[in-house]
């Protein structure tokens, strides 16, 4: 019983027909297979639920202990679209129709009958959708709350006044209208709080989510059953001396019914009542069991407030569960959301970093290619002067070769840090990541007159650490150091770049630049997002870089020199989590 | 085949340095390559007649500035840039510095050839004016003091008459001036006097106030 295929009905049936036929044919033409398989299952669990409610009724009262039809079909209701609502209540009826008139019913209580039990489906699924904003699946407290309120209870209860009150006119069967009113406000307030969840989570998608179960969940769930089957019978179906013996036995039930509500969630709480009340109330019915102290009545009402008790109170504990289980599933939603927003944000910055050095890029990858054309034309010039040298021209390829690997080497580089990746650490020696920014950041070096010195020392622990992200660190770093140099006069545009072993077994970069020291206003700022001194600039690097360094478990800092410029420093330990 | 002049090549990388070198040569040039302007500095030979061609983004100074301390100290050669990243505002400063040519790398063979051809040639140009001028101002510094002051009034377009009454003397003296100044200077005619004055660089006298 899904949702169905969305076939609409047909528009607007245009101008005035002679009769009704056309209309009721194009209406039918309207409605979607899917439909039609619906109202067929419709009218078999009616007619079943009919029979079993007249297996369960008591005489002298018209009334049965279990009453089902009225349920199942509000649950039918609120699982399909409000439009096809018409086509199962027409097909219940004829299934109405079938059992009643077998059991002997006149005519008139038996449309009387399907007047209340239809207004009972129709009032609670109109309500519950009305009051939830989606299609009630049992898995929230509120949504629970609306159904008890509404479906369980306001439902059963109005159509209780109906279904006596047509009685009584009718004249079939006894008791006065108070006594039936009530007799049939417990008998549907039960049948629907366990037919309505039981019917509705299983038709959502409940057997998809048994095949998709695995064994062990398949076998724990079996063990439930039976454990539900064996206390239930030894609870309801012994004769009376044997159960009455300890009253406390009546609570037996209670574990299983939280075992199903903590580990299989509303639908395999709905299931639990439903096996634990079919048993109590064939139990009660064939004598048997701990309600059969007083008379026909009492012995319903009992069974009845009994099962009602104990039901209501573990739909809504499974629901509270569901409610709990969805905000830890939103929280870990949220933060993988937040892992991932990060990483997409070092992405960011990278690609605007590299944006930064796009014109350095290009020379970068224009010397190479210079070389190369230059040397295949100077070879074309020998060609045609025939004046060839094998040695030279031998000397010509081999420079072919290398600055074409050149170019590729550049390329590989960048698209090292275009790349989007997650994040991987591995052991890497810190001096050639150094290399590596420098060498692209080499264009901007050259074209803006910067001298470079580095210092690395020799004996450096290798360190596990995001190569790209590390990679992005560092250039940013001596990026920042190009512009802090950029109105230097040309002897004082030094970058000096150095690498030292820490005593915990890390490492220390530490890039420094001769340019203006870092104003004491600026220095609060300085890692703050956004912050940023120059017109082009995202105000992420610093802050980005800050927030890498500290996923390695390092320190990213500052110092300003002593006489001029700053120096930024960054610690890594040898691994995430190791002491620096 | 050698062509006349010599290329010097200035560019810090060296295999662009290798490769442009080797080119050059394959189209008959003479090539002298450096790999910084230290070095240049340290090799070069002003008098020897030929272009430069200098890399524009190199680590010690930007080629341009180079360039501007070259043209002070003397040592002026015809210049044509090359640059690995070329934007239209550097390239605007160099041809406005006098530069020759500004090529973009990657260039073509026949631009660089091309470029190069007509550095030399501006370069032999230079060198001619300056040897001219150079002659010229020798033969200036022989002129007396009163041929001096007479040339500057002839380049001026005076007649003799005005220029003896504005040097307070009589038109005939200022005619022997005037045949001394033409001998010395070797011009065989008017025109080729103001030519070389110009060269030189002598200012025309100022026009006589008008007179009564």
């Amino acid at each position: 019983m899904s949702q169905g295929t969305r076939t609409s009905m047909p528009a607007g049936t245009g101008g005035v027909l002679p009769d009704g036929a056309p209309l009721i044919t194009r209406a039918l033409a309207g409605v979607p297979r899917s439909t039609w398989r619906q109202a067929l299952v419709v009218a078999l669990a009616y007619y079943l639920g009919a029979k079993l409610g007249f297996a369960f009724t008591f005489q002298p009262h018209p009334i049965s202990t279990l009453w089902l039809p009225n349920s199942l079909l509000m649950a039918a209701l609120l699982l399909v679209p409000e439009r096809s609502w018409w086509v199962l209540l027409a097909a219940a009826l004829p299934a109405h129709l079938a059992a009643e008139l077998q059991s002997g019913v006149p005519l008139a209580m038996v449309l009387g009958w399907f007047a209340s039990n239809s207004s009972e489906a129709l009032i609670g699924a109109l309500c519950i959708r009305r009051f939830c904003s989606a299609p009630l699946r049992f898995d929230s407290f509120r949504d629970v709350g609306a159904f008890l309120l509404l479906g369980a209870l306001f439902a059963p209860l109005v159509s209780s006044f109906l279904d006596a009150g047509l009685v009584k006119a009718i004249g079939w069967g006894e008791g006065d209208y108070w006594q039936l009113v009530w007799l049939r406000v417990l008998s549907n307030v039960l049948a629907a709080l366990i037919v309505v969840p039981f019917v509705v989570t299983w038709a959502a998608d409940g057997f998809a989510a048994l095949r998709g179960a695995t064994l062990r969940r398949s076998a724990e769930a079996a063990a439930l059953v039976l454990c539900l089957l064996g206390v239930g019978v030894a609870t309801f179906d012994q004769p009376q001396a044997a159960s009455s013996a300890i009253p406390a036995l009546l609570y037996a039930p209670l574990p299983l019914l939280l075992w199903g509500a903590v580990r299989f969630g509303p639908r395999g709480t709905s299931t639990a009542i439903l096996v634990l009340v079919l048993l109590a109330i064939w139990g009660a019915t064939h004598g048997e069991g701990p309600f059969v102290t007083g008379s026909t009545e009492e012995n319903a009402r009992s069974v009845q407030f009994f099962l009602i008790a104990m039901s209501v109170p573990v739909l809504l504990l499974a629901a509270a569960l569901e409610d709990r289980r969805k905000d830890v599933a939103a929280q870990r939603r949220a933060q993988l959301e937040a892992k991932e927003q990060r990483l997409q944000l070092t992405h960011l910055t990278r690609v605007a970093l590299l944006g930064q050095l796009s014109g350095a890029l290009a020379h970068e990858l224009n010397q190479p290619l210079t070389a190369i054309l230059s040397n295949a034309q100077a070879a074309q010039h020998f060609l045609a002067a025939d004046r060839i040298d094998p040695d030279e021209l031998r000397e010509i390829l081999g420079d072919i070769v290398a600055e074409d690997q050149r170019a590729g080497e550049v390329i590989r580089r960048l698209r090292a840090m275009f790349k989007k990746g997650e994040t991987q650490f591995q052991l890497l020696d810190p001096n050639n990541a150094v290399r590596e920014a420098l060498a692209l950041a080499h264009g901007d070096l050259v074209m803006r007159n910067i001298e470079v010195s580095t210092d690395f020392s020799p004996r450096l622990p290798d360190v596990t650490a995001d190569r790209v992200q590390l990679q992005q660190v560092l250039l940013n770093l001596v990026v920042n150091a190009i512009e802090a140099m950029s109105d230097n006069p040309p002897d004082e545009r030094t970058l000096t770049v150095t690498t030292r072993p820490l005593d915990s077994g890390g490492v220390e970069v530490s890039v420094a630049d001769r340019g203006p020291s870092i104003p004491e206003e600026r220095q609060r700022r300085l890692f703050e997002p956004f912050f940023t001194t120059k017109p082009q600039g995202l105000g992420l690097g610093l802050s980005i870089s800050r927030s890498i360094v500290t996923a390695h478990g390092g320190r990213l800092w500052y110092s300003n020199n002593p006489y001029r410029g700053a120096t930024f420093h960054v610690a890594l330990p040898h691994q995430p989590g190791a002491p620096l | 085949m050698s062509l006349g002049g010599t290329v010097f090549l200035v560019d810090d990388d060296p295999g662009v340095l290798r490769a442009l070198t080797r080119l050059l040569r394959a189209s008959g040039r003479e090539v002298r390559a450096f790999a910084s302007q230290r070095e240049f500095l340290g090799q070069h030979d002003p008098a020897a007649p030929g272009c430069l061609v200098l890399d524009v983004a190199m680590p010690e100074r930007n080629g341009l500035d180079f360039q501007r301390d070259l043209a002070t100290s003397g040592d002026e050669r015809a210049v044509v840039f090359i640059t690995g990243q070329g934007d239209v505002s550097t390239g605007v400063r160099a041809m406005k510095a006098g530069a020759v040519d500004f090529l973009t790398k990657p260039f073509n063979d026949g631009q660089l050839l091309a470029a190069v051809q007509a550095a030399i040639d501006r370069d032999a140009l230079m060198r001619r004016t300056r040897a001219e001028r150079g002659e010229v101002e020798r033969k200036l510094a022989m002129l007396t003091l009163r041929e001096r002051q007479v040339l500057e009034h002839v380049i001026a377009g005076q007649l003799n008459k005005h220029i003896a009454a504005d040097l307070g003397t009589v038109e005939k003296t200022i005619k022997v001036h005037r045949g001394r100044i033409m001998q010395k200077m070797g011009a065989a005619s008017l025109v080729e006097l103001i030519r070389m004055a110009d060269l030189a660089g002598v200012r025309p006298a100022p026009s006589p106030s008008p007179g009564p």
